[in-house]
């Protein structure tokens, strides 16, 4: 057991903080006064482009699992960017969620279509993943998207919901359903390209927190998608096992995104901490309790994190595991951005303080990427055979 | 980067303390806890493994292993039978202040003729407070209760020194609430001779600390086994027309449960894998001790819980494991006194706060602003 950072990722931290310190926080702080998404034109994403960030982690190889950025990396990663602005974050350019399921399920030729254009990006390019829609968002098998085969290609029809990114997407991974009573064994996921007709109706949602990137509606009216575009072809569904088995895969997304709910808690933290000492309130055994309260579970969220992560990287079953980090780090990261706003008390009340932005944006940590009932619901599969009501 | 795999050694250390757990401590639980004692047999079985002097530097012949090690033998005793685990230990936490204050020749002088008698009990007491005076050379006081039916020697802590006392204590048997297979007494020092003193704030944190996790890894054992328990009642035991843990509420009470040892687990692992590294654990192993004893206090009373009445009555285990965990929490001060050292660098500390493992937050912080 040895939980140093090889100095290869503690290079890569301190870059991180230098980048998250001197553009992330200040956009972000900016991008929450304004209300609205960082514009897809500001230098800022062109500027990461220039500095190699918002690349693919897929090396071009025909492999389905990019080689040397484990997901401890990314893990330890994804918690110093959100400490400076999760919204941010979610913001850089590159695949994003869309990602994981190319890597996972998509065939050599699509895998090189879509992110071939992240190896070295000529601009700043963005990927999207989506799967909520208006009436299913927990309920993944629930989705209601309509995926119809007609000659040469597939037509979709409905709605979606709270994608990242969606608007200014090269590309979309878009879920689909070719029969609702089949649950999960009747879903398909296509790559739906920008301009492709009939998708459209973007529509940015209004945010509690979290307002540095676009969360995006948007409906599919017939859109007509290649057969080419079906993610990793016909095949790949013959047997449920073998999509089951891509989706898993996504098992190393719930830990980074863990570990950043860590990284908030810890970002409110430290202003907390820092407003206390600042106005003697250090004295104080209540503050102090719970500040040291707030303390000890962000540290051991981030050990779940590191663990979920290390199961990933060893290609361990870590279903638990990541599941488990999921379901503590978001709590733990409100917890504490609302203790910050006790301890900023009236301070925190005037809603112009990093504390208070970020009392705003941790809530939504313990939704995305499976709520923590949902996660609740996955433990109790492996710890106690919970049935599922429906399969999916 | 971050690992927590554990070395085949210690692998192989885990296994065979977990089955002489599951073998030896846990089927006799209960006589052991009307016994206020552990049968010969079973003494000599551990004596076989060598618990006894696991932490013990070779050069006394003991196996020299780490703060890691350590804990990870105290959660499986601690899953066996915690009060057994004790009374398994002749020496305890006392081995860590005669090591930290007084070096070699304390341990020749005072650990070692407390490993040769059999069944002898040493016995280590933070006093803060304090409840036992020194006078001259002699020590006075008494103390409400210790997991012990012998003190064959005592070590009393306090934040700036310790000392030893063998002579004149006496013990008399209380109840108890938990760890009975360890012996409960209070005691009474009606001047004893002080045969060592030592002076050094830095050696009392240290032993705290190295004390602290002792207590916690029996915790987290105790509690993983309350966990472990209730989840295969729960997953047994048919309400309403399906196992109990397939009700919702029961389902999440389960899964946090599990995470709430598993968290336990890890701050342990952490704050040792520090004490072993030669890193700051003042603050990581009163946390893990803090954790520790609330998280049993939510994991165990819920465990008892989920058996419903069941749990109440001794035929089951789990209301001596709520005992046992509330009866641990208490050790060293409790939880109180561990917070006084878990807080004390955030008076100090101006810059970002450590979170723990390779700190690689604060750390970094430090060297890039």
């Amino acid at each position: 057991m040895d939980l140093r950072l090889d100095a290869g990722l503690r290079t890569r931290v301190l870059r991180v903080r230098a980048l998250g310190r001197e553009r992330m926080r200040p956009l972000g702080l900016e991008a929450d006064r304004l209300g609205r998404p960082i514009p897809a034109d500001h230098p800022f994403f062109a500027e990461l482009v220039r500095l190699g960030l918002g690349r693919t982690r897929w090396s071009g190889e025909d492999a389905a699992e990019p080689g040397g950025f484990g997901a401890r990396a990314v893990v330890v990663l994804a918690e110093e960017m959100a400490y400076w602005d999760r919204g941010v974050a979610v913001a850089f350019p590159g695949p994003g969620l869309g990602e994981a399921p190319l890597l996972s399920l998509g065939t050599a030729e699509q895998r090189e279509r879509f992110l071939g254009p992240f190896r070295t990006p000529d601009r700043p390019r963005w990927g999207a993943l989506a799967m909520t829609e208006p009436g299913a968002g927990s309920d993944v098998a629930g989705i209601r998207t309509a995926a119809h085969r007609e000659a040469g290609g597939w037509v979709l029809s409905g709605a979606k919901s709270f994608a990242a990114n969606a608007s200014r997407a090269d590309w979309i991974v878009v879920f689909a359903t070719v029969d609702p009573g089949l649950g999960r064994d009747g879903h398909r996921a296509f790559v739906v390209e920008r301009g492709a007709p009939g998708l459209g109706d973007f529509h940015v949602e209004h945010k509690m927190g979290l307002k540095a990137y676009e969360s995006t509606s948007f409906t599919l009216r017939d859109c007509c998608v290649p057969d080419a575009n079906l993610l990793g072809g016909e095949s790949a569904y013959d047997r449920r096992a073998g999509f089951k088995g891509a989706m898993r895969s996504f098992n190393a997304t719930r830990p980074a995104i863990a570990a950043m709910a860590v990284g908030m808690g810890r970002a409110a933290l430290d202003e907390s901490h820092a407003f206390a000492r600042a106005n003697g309130l250090l004295g104080r055994p209540r503050i102090r309790d719970r500040l040291a309260n707030v303390r000890r579970r962000l540290r051991a969220a981030r050990l779940l994190c590191w663990r979920a992560a290390q199961l990933a990287d060893e290609r361990r079953p870590n279903a638990l595991e990541a599941s488990m980090a999921k379901a503590v780090a978001p709590a733990a990261a409100f917890d504490a951005a609302m203790l910050g706003m006790e301890i900023l008390g009236e301070v925190g009340g005037r809603g112009d303080s990093l504390v208070e932005k970020l009392f705003r944006d941790a809530k939504a940590m313990d939704i995305v990427e499976g709520t923590g009932q949902i996660q609740r619901i996955v433990m109790a599969r492996q710890l106690v055979d919970l049935p599922r009501d429906r399969e999916g | 980067m971050p690992d927590f795999t554990l070395s085949p050694d210690l692998v192989l250390l885990q296994e065979t303390v977990r089955s002489f757990a599951a073998q030896e401590l846990r089927p006799r639980e209960r006589a052991a806890e009307a016994a206020r004692g552990i049968d010969g047999g079973v003494a000599s079985a551990c004596e076989t493994i060598g618990l006894a002097r696991l932490e013990l530097p070779e050069s006394l012949g003991g196996a020299g292993l780490g703060a890691l090690a350590g804990a990870i033998v105290r959660e499986e005793l601690g899953a066996g039978d915690a009060g057994a685990a004790l009374a398994l230990d002749p020496l305890g936490p006392v081995l860590y202040a005669l090591r930290d204050f007084g070096g070699e020749d304390a341990l020749r002088a005072f650990a070692l003729p407390v490993l040769e008698a059999a069944g002898a009990r040493a016995i280590l007491v933070f006093d803060a407070m304090p409840r036992i005076h020194t006078e001259g050379r002699r020590a006075h006081g008494t103390l409400p209760w210790v997991p012990a039916d012998r003190a064959d020697l005592l070590v009393v802590l306090e934040r700036e020194r310790a000392y030893v006392l063998r002579d004149s204590i006496a013990c008399e048997p209380v109840r108890g609430t938990g760890l009975r297979a360890a012996g409960a007494s209070a005691l009474r020092i009606e001047g004893s001779p002080v045969l060592a003193e030592w002076v050094s704030t830095p050696c009392a944190r240290r032993t705290l600390a190295h004390a602290r996790l002792h207590a916690a890894a029996l915790l987290v054992g105790v509690m993983r086994q309350a966990a472990e328990f209730s989840r295969r009642y729960a997953r047994d035991r048919v309400a309403f027309g399906r196992p109990i843990a397939h009700h919702q509420a029961l389902a999440f009470l389960i899964t946090d449960m599990a995470a709430a040892v598993d968290a336990a687990r890890l701050l342990v692992w952490e704050a040792a894998w520090r004490l072993d590294s030669g890193l700051a654990a003042d603050e990581a192993c009163a946390s893990a001790f803090v954790e520790c004893a609330e998280a049993s206090m939510f994991v165990a009373p819920n465990a008892l819980q989920i058996l419903g009445g069941h749990g109440f009555m001794q035929d089951h285990p789990v209301e001596k494991y709520l005992r046992d965990a509330r009866a641990l929490g208490l050790l060293l001060g409790g939880i109180d006194a561990a917070r006084d050292d878990a807080e004390r660098d955030l008076l100090g500390i101006a810059g970002p706060v450590d979170l723990g493992g390779d700190d690689p937050q604060g750390e970094l912080h430090a060297a890039s602003s």
